[in-house]
């Protein structure tokens, strides 16, 4: 049993080196000037040199970007938070066909693929000047991501006793004064659910942006990277430079938020 | 009267709250999608703003149509054969991290760090390292190898292994959460009663890990179904057009070659074909979740 267990040990260890290997090149080349890459490959750079970092940093308008996908995602996953939960509270509470109805019809959105709808929804994004401003991305990501937002925030409201309501209704509590101030403190571990899925999501798309922020001032950090690649793609150090760039932000908030991330995809598992 | 009143109130906050979700629900997916069904059936360039009614020309295009075909071939071989090794791969990641091995963790974290990165930087490190990294590292051992995705026939097992390391972490969490939720004894008077490992996996665990099958293969098989962001940025749908799925396939038909009606016809028989293969594909999980 012990052999056994040095094993399978060192064959996870194995499959971890696999699969960290593409990741060690694109820092090993971010760190690199391309003679040194020509010199010997897989060796460290002799000295650490920040060099490509800093010209990526420049010629990129990396700054830019960053703040495109943070004010992005932030206030999409936000609008996402608070129209599901309102949603999510109104047909929990009201067991009705029109709310259920209106929940079947959320669930059954997230069959369409986005392909079907991409071309008309470039069409729309046009009529209503849509196209290349911040607002009109983040409304087409809240249509998107309330489908499956209204699927968590029901579920769980569902489960929250009504007994607290009641009391409150009958002392004079309205309706949004129940949500304010008894539903929304209770609703924290599932809209932790909500947040880590959809940031993640919405800060890696790349399609959307595609379609809707062709105007470099708009450009998110995937799209950026993409044209990015194209431009410079005969300085490849640089342009891994721009990829690690690209990847920290995520990976840190990855690691920080962890926890959550295993408990969201854990309990959309269970729940979708 | 006034209970009336009250009952109306109450009953108008519940619609408020609904309001803003059914507007923006509208406004993605509805009038896209009415939109888009409209589009189908004209001659619409997707630029211009006027276009005429063809009826039905374009479904009948479609259907003669060797892209589209082509196309359709590959999105499936593509889906199913990833839905397959991704499963397969993430169970075992699963069954080995949900026992003894150390360092659980720090490999649960590593398998799962791929997914959170974009896919037009994992395309772009891939492409990198199948051009260069991999075939550097292989000289080593005097082998000569080049990249999968410049030779038309393993282009697409190229693509497959990108989304493969891309595409275990998220399975491989709900195979971990769906373990745990099986009670140890059951395993263990298995055990007891004489069988083995394969045997105690294959008739007790496995069973009771059938919510966790289906929703693992009806996630990732739709999922893939509906790949763009990794063939985009990696191949464009080449070499020739030996990568070419069902998305980006619509997405140079509809933005490239300025065919704003025949793609959305090719749209919706898509999404006509992914809602069948959906319905098709609960309803055998579901079955052989009663049958076990």
């Amino acid at each position: 049993m012990k052999s056994n267990k040095a094993a399978v040990l060192a064959v996870f260890s194995l499959l971890a080196l696999v699969f960290l290997f593409p990741l060690y090149v694109a820092l090993l080349m971010s760190l690199k000037t391309a003679k040194q890459t020509f010199d010997s490959f897989y060796a460290l750079p002799s000295s650490l040199n920040f060099a490509n970092f800093a010209h990526a940093w420049e010629t990129s308008k990396f700054p830019l970007a960053i703040m495109n996908s943070l004010i992005i995602t932030v206030l999409s996953v936000a609008l996402i938070v608070l129209v599901s939960a309102l949603a999510g509270y109104a047909i929990a509470r009201r067991n009705k066909p029109f709310y259920n109805i209106l929940f079947m019809l959320f669930l059954s959105g997230m069959m369409i693929p986005f392909q079907v709808t991409m071309l008309p929804l470039y069409k729309l994004g046009k009529t209503l000047h849509m196209l290349d401003t911040h607002w009109g991305i983040i409304l087409i990501y809240g249509g998107f991501g309330i489908q499956t937002g209204v699927l968590f925030y029901t579920a769980f409201i569902r489960q929250i006793s009504r007994e607290i309501e009641e009391a409150a209704k009958i002392d004079g509590c309205t309706t949004p004064g129940i949500f304010i101030r008894i539903i929304i403190p209770l609703l924290k571990p599932v809209t932790a659910t909500v947040i880590v899925l959809n940031a993640l999501y919405i800060w890696n798309d790349f399609l959307l942006p595609l379609l809707y922020l062709q105007d470099n001032h708009y450009r998110t950090i995937p799209l950026q990277q993409y044209f990015f690649f194209g431009q410079y793609s005969s300085d490849l150090n640089l342009a891994f430079a721009y990829a690690v760039m690209g990847m920290i932000p995520v990976i840190v908030f990855f690691l920080i938020m962890q926890r959550f991330i295993v408990k969201g995809i854990a309990a959309g598992a269970v729940k979708g | 009267m006034e209970n009336l009143i009250r009952t109306a109130r109450n009953e108008m906050w519940y619609l408020l709250f609904m309001l803003p979700g059914i507007c923006l629900f509208v406004m993605a997916v509805i009038i896209p999608l009415i939109m888009g069904a409209r589009y189908s059936f004209t001659n619409w360039d997707g630029v211009s703003n006027s276009f005429g009614n063809v009826g039905f020309d374009n479904y009948v295009a479609a259907f003669h149509d060797p892209d589209f075909w082509g196309a359709l071939w590959h999105t499936f071989k593509y889906a199913l054969i990833l839905t397959v090794l991704v499963n397969v791969l993430s169970l075992l990641l699963a069954l080995v991290l949900d026992s003894f091995l150390p360092l659980r963790n720090l490999f649960r974290t590593i398998f799962f760090l791929p997914s959170v990165i974009s896919i037009v930087l994992a395309g772009f490190v891939w492409s990198y390292n199948y051009s260069t990294g991999i075939p550097n590292l292989l000289s080593h051992f005097g082998i000569d190898a080049s990249s999968p995705l410049g030779n038309p026939d393993t282009a697409l097992f190229g693509l497959i292994l990108i989304a493969l390391w891309q595409g275990v972490g998220s399975p491989m969490i709900i195979y971990i959460a769906g373990l745990q939720g099986i009670p140890g004894e059951l395993s263990e008077s298995a055990r007891i009663d004489g069988a083995g490992s394969w045997k105690t996996f294959l008739h007790v665990t496995l069973p009771l890990l059938a919510p966790s099958v289906t929703i693992n293969l009806l996630l990732v098989l739709t999922g893939s179904l509906k790949v763009f962001d990794l063939v985009f940025v990696t191949t464009g749908g080449g070499p020739g057009f030996a990568t070419d799925v069902m998305s980006t396939y619509i997405y140079r038909t509809s933005f490239s070659s300025f065919k704003g009606g025949y793609g959305m016809a090719l749209s919706m028989m898509f999404f006509l074909i992914l809602v069948i293969v959906t319905i098709v594909q609960m309803s055998i999980s579901r079955r052989r979740e009663v049958e076990m």
